[in-house]
């Protein structure tokens, strides 16, 4: 009877989703309503949770610190943004061209930084940007009699160690995006618009570039999510979560510091839940500026 | 004509030193394995080729030596397959479930699997660290590896994948009398192979890397992953930096001998999400 | 054949999931795990200890050897984990918060102890292992990881501040380290110093509080008040921060690569005789003998100069509290362990030979054939004998209160002041007040 049950088509696709189902409710909704509960409590491990109404959220609206790390990650999420959108563009659209000798070769050795591990791609980018003489940037810049740097010690030093090391290993990655994206697009516009006299320059801003919006979309919205989310290549290239003057902490940082560091998780939770509204909000506006929402059935 | 070979020199050189550009790094944690780690931390990372201070010390320390590394990497290689196997079975067929049937509810769910990606997973840290307490997990693979196995992404794609699949095959299967499991695992999972290897590789290397979550969970050194070891070495107070920088060369091997055997699985596994967005 | 299928899957994966929870127990030595059996049999007790400097392991190893020798039917195989400093503490405060996962025995920093003072700690007193040994200690290091009377971890060395110079350096610009009894004479020397050899005489510390703290002491106070608020803007501080910056000005003293001298930038930095003094307690010397191989026979100790003479020379500086935790696995096994391991004399003689430190049991320092002997690494490592400067300021030595914010007042000191202060080149006096602001609404 049972087997029956089990067994009949109306039943089975429940039976199907019913691991995603799971994990959805335990692992994602419950955790986030939690953590909703949780920016509204005085939470501890160990201890009993009370509430505590806004006073967290009143609380951050003050705190420098969080603002600061607020101000750090949207500058990150922007300057990526900046650095990660138009050079992949452009490297995707030379190493598609006729003219590219070695493409595949290319390809593989722009992709390659993106398969380290944050934790190896950091430590060995907080050694190249080290203050003494004889790391690897300091040595370079000596070339040209320039002197030692304290990259990780100075706020927009310290940026241009964080944004090297994002741009080494994602350029590659965007670029692959990209260049899938350019596939879709039909030769025969190219040819048309080559017969009609468009140069290379018009043909990039009047086919590939609105051709590829959905690509484009896609990379913008993760870009933003990453941009807004780091915390690790923070971590490691100041080896900690202690940045000299907090050059380099990020939202998730002070989740962190917050929440695991100093034991104060429902303060920690309000952090998140920022984070959250933030994310939504730009992700809203972004895809509904790009039209997104309204021509779906084109973008496919 | 000319013009066109002048453009393609010029490509070709502008390339070579971007290629150049990036391999910079990797040229130089491999060129430091064979340097002695302290003087890294105290002269800086650089390029000079100096060979009387280089030698096969690391490399044989590393391989002979008295220490954890192969623990944490053997670690890293378990949880990796296991992740992998198990996200990739429960995924699809979760996938199948949304791609072959029409049921009550089904929009509203896939908008749940939609949902799960339009939100930072670093949200989810300090709940899920409860949640993992509450449960007892603490310090054990299952907290690690069961919030990933029904993983949106994978969902999205073998989704995407099964649609193209021609129905005929799903109604010739209950023709035959096959019933609705028998169906997926029989006919639609063995055409469904070659979805597979992207999706593992995307997922093997998620994992792979996996820092934040396991470092949160994990507190027994025994248990610890590569990236976390690799993270504990970097203290002044350990003299480690041997292992540090050999280890870290090391640990890049595996993934480039796999990158250079299955590379075009690679980026499709990398670029699945752009594809179809 | 379907049902087969799917059955084969779900075993698998169930198989997967047992494996992946139970997996990676086996544990392994070296590196940053070790278990030491120091002889111990095969009944031996294992007991878990943590800590984030490697060579607190090489100490325990040989109490280890020993205890297993004395007590054959309380036998110990130790299993030590070294971590980085913030993921150490962090990872036990979580383990103890929680109740999982933590070991039987750990190290705490003084800096970080009173977070693992708070509420109801999830410590085991030690009161009782350590009243037999009670008279021998100084009684502050104790009371430093104490509450309500409750003592909580075992000392580990008394940690007077002392300078260490490099004489050689010194020599080259004519100037005798003996001569500098104050900081007026310090600032002299260093000039004398910068001009001959272009090099610094020390170091303006932005990630540590080391000389704040030696500079506050020597007035008579420390960055909390008497009940433990935090007063990091008083004219004390000020007018020790404003001499530090004078001293800077003057290219005395400069900014290190790692921010302080205990990190291993400085330690190359150091070696490569770029500094010439470091003004931090007397543990650095574990650091010059096992990091600064090339100084040795060029170092020498002498009390820190003072504001006006007068004033004490020394305050005890850093520490580790060893602790044993309430899920200890035989909690009286690791507090007995512990005791013999830190507290007896015998284990306060091995302190000075194995890693050099001044021990809590002030006795030893009066043992001429231990702290004299010639074939000790520390003593001959540096040109005159450290414990002939602890005689000359054993009843100098300030003690720096610790207190709940003082985890708050260090991390911001450490991270934001110092760096805007020697970095930027801020106004002492507006940089101090904004920190005292930081920390008073960080302790809300």
């Amino acid at each position: 009877m049972i087997k029956r049950f089990i067994y009949s088509q109306k039943v089975a696709p429940y039976v199907f989703i019913l691991p995603f189902v799971l994990v959805f409710a335990i692992f994602w909704a419950y955790p986030l309503l939690d953590s909703f509960q949780m920016s509204f409590q005085k939470v501890a491990l160990g201890q009993e949770s009370s509430w505590v109404g806004f006073s967290n959220y009143e609380k951050l609206l003050s705190d420098k610190v969080f603002l600061k790390a607020l101000l750090n990650s949207f500058a990150y999420m922007l300057l990526t943004l900046v650095i990660l959108i138009p050079f992949p563009l452009l490297f995707a659209v030379l190493i598609n061209s006729k003219l590219m000798w070695g493409k595949e070769f290319f390809k593989a050795s722009f992709f390659f930084p993106a398969l380290t591990s944050v934790v190896v791609a950091g430590t060995i980018f907080r050694l190249m940007f080290g203050e003494m003489e004889g790391s690897l940037i300091n040595s370079f810049l000596g070339l040209f009699g320039i002197d030692p740097v304290k990259f990780l010690k100075g706020q927009v030093t310290g940026f241009i160690a964080l944004l090297a090391l994002a741009t080494w290993r994602w350029t590659g990655v965007n670029m692959l995006y990209f260049l899938s994206g350019l596939k879709n697009i039909p030769d025969d516009y190219y040819e048309a618009a080559a017969i009609d006299g468009a140069s290379k320059l018009q043909q990039f801003f009047k086919i590939t570039v609105p051709l590829l919006k959905p690509t484009s979309i896609y990379v913008v919205t993760i870009s933003i999510y990453a941009g807004l989310a780091m915390f690790i290549e923070s971590m490691m290239l100041w080896n900690g979560n202690n940045s000299p003057k907090n050059i380099g902490l990020t939202i998730v940082g002070y989740l962190y510091r917050q929440g695991i560091e100093k034991n104060n998780l429902g303060y920690a939770a309000a952090v998140g839940i920022v984070l959250l509204a933030i994310t939504m909000i730009i992700n809203v506006t972004q895809l509904s500026l790009s039209g997104m929402f309204k021509k779906e059935d084109q973008s496919s | 004509m000319r013009n066109e070979s002048f453009a393609k020199v010029g490509l070709f050189v502008l390339f070579t030193v971007i290629c150049l550009i990036i391999l910079i790094p990797f040229y130089a944690i491999a060129l430091a394995s064979f340097k002695p780690g302290g003087d890294l931390v105290r002269y800086g990372l650089n390029l000079s080729f100096d060979l009387s201070v280089m030698s096969f010390n690391n490399f044989v320390f590393l391989f002979t030596g008295s220490h954890s590394y192969f623990n944490w990497f053997f670690n890293s290689v378990f949880l990796t397959i296991a992740q992998v196997v198990l996200t990739l079975l429960i995924s699809a067929t979760v996938a199948y479930g949304f791609a072959a049937y029409n049921f009550r509810g089904k929009n509203f769910l896939f908008l749940c699997v939609l949902m799960i990606m339009m939100v930072p997973f670093e949200i989810l840290l300090l709940p899920l660290y409860k949640l993992t307490n509450d449960f007892g997990l603490m310090n054990s693979y299952s907290a690690i590896v069961l919030p990933g196995i029904a993983n949106a992404a994978t969902i999205f794609f073998f989704r995407q994948y099964i649609s193209g699949i021609p129905k005929e095959i799903i109604a010739a299967g209950r023709v035959d009398g096959a019933s609705e499991y028998g169906i997926y695992a029989r006919l639609i999972i063995p055409v469904m192979k070659p979805s597979f290897a992207a999706m593992a590789i995307l997922n093997g290397m998620n994992s792979w890397n996996n820092f934040i979550w396991p470092f949160m969970v994990l507190s027994d050194t025994s248990k610890y992953t590569l990236p976390i070891g690799l993270k504990t070495l970097l203290t002044p107070y350990g003299n480690n930096y041997d292992l540090l920088i050999v280890g870290s060369f090391f640990s890049i091997v595996p993934i480039l001998i796999l990158f250079l055997a299955f590379q075009k699985y690679f980026i499709d596994g990398m670029t699945a999400g752009a594809v179809k967005g | 054949m379907m049902k087969k299928w799917l059955s084969l899957g779900l075993v698998l994966s169930l198989v997967m999931l047992l494996v992946a929870c139970s997996g990676g127990n086996s544990g392994s030595s070296g590196g940053t795990e070790s278990v030491i059996d120091g002889g111990a049999g095969e009944n031996a007790t294992e007991l878990s200890y943590w800590t984030f400097v490697e060579l607190h392991g090489q100490h325990f190893e040989k109490m280890l050897t020993k205890w297993n020798a004395e007590f054959p039917d309380r036998q110990i195989k130790l299993n030590v984990s070294v971590m980085p400093y913030d993921d150490m503490h962090n990872k036990l405060s979580i383990a103890l918060q929680t109740g999982v996962g933590a070991p039987d025995i750990s190290d705490i920093e003084l800096g970080k102890f009173p977070d693992f003072l708070e509420g109801t700690p999830q410590l085991e007193p030690l009161n009782d292992v350590i009243d037999p040994y009670r008279d021998t200690l100084v009684e502050s290091r104790i009371n430093i990881y104490s509450k309500d009377g409750q003592n909580y971890g075992a000392p580990t060395h008394v940690g007077a501040s002392v300078a260490f110079y490099n004489v050689e350096v010194l020599k080259e610009a004519g100037v005798d380290y003996q001569d500098i009894v104050t900081w007026e004479d310090f600032k002299a020397a260093g000039i004398k110093v910068y001009e001959a050899t272009g090099k610094n005489m020390g170091t303006a510390d932005t990630s540590a509080l080391w000389q704040v703290s030696q500079l506050l002491a020597q007035q008579g106070t420390d960055l909390t008040d008497e009940n433990g608020t935090p007063q990091v803007n008083t004219p004390e501080a000020i007018r020790a921060l404003e001499m530090l910056k004078d001293l800077q000005e003057n290219n005395v003293i400069s900014t290190i690569a790692g921010g302080q001298p205990d990190t291993e930038e400085a330690y190359g930095e150091y070696n490569s005789g770029n500094f010439v003094s470091a003004f931090m307690p007397l543990w650095f010397m574990s650091r010059y003998v096992n990091y600064m191989g090339d100084l040795s026979g060029k170092i020498a100790i002498a009390p820190i100069p003072v504001l006006e003479e007068g004033m004490p020379a020394s305050v005890g500086g850093g520490g580790t509290g060893t602790v044993v935790t309430k899920t200890a696995k035989d909690v009286q096994l690791a507090k007995d362990f512990l005791a013999y391991a830190k507290l007896t004399e015998d284990a306060n003689i091995e302190i000075w030979n194995t890693l050099g430190f001044d021990p809590v049991n002030m006795g030893v320092w009066d043992m001429k054939d231990v702290t004299h002997n010639p074939d000790n690494a520390f003593v001959k490592y540096f040109v005159n004998n450290p414990f002939d400067v602890l005689h000359e300021i054993r009843d100098e030595i300030q003690m720096i209160k610790s207190t709940s914010a003082s985890p708050t007042i260090n991390n911001v000191l450490g991270t934001i002041t110092l760096n805007e202060i020697f970095e930027d080149g801020r106004d002492v006096t507006e940089a101090l007040n904004d920190a005292q602001a930081q920390i008073e609404q960080e302790l809300q």
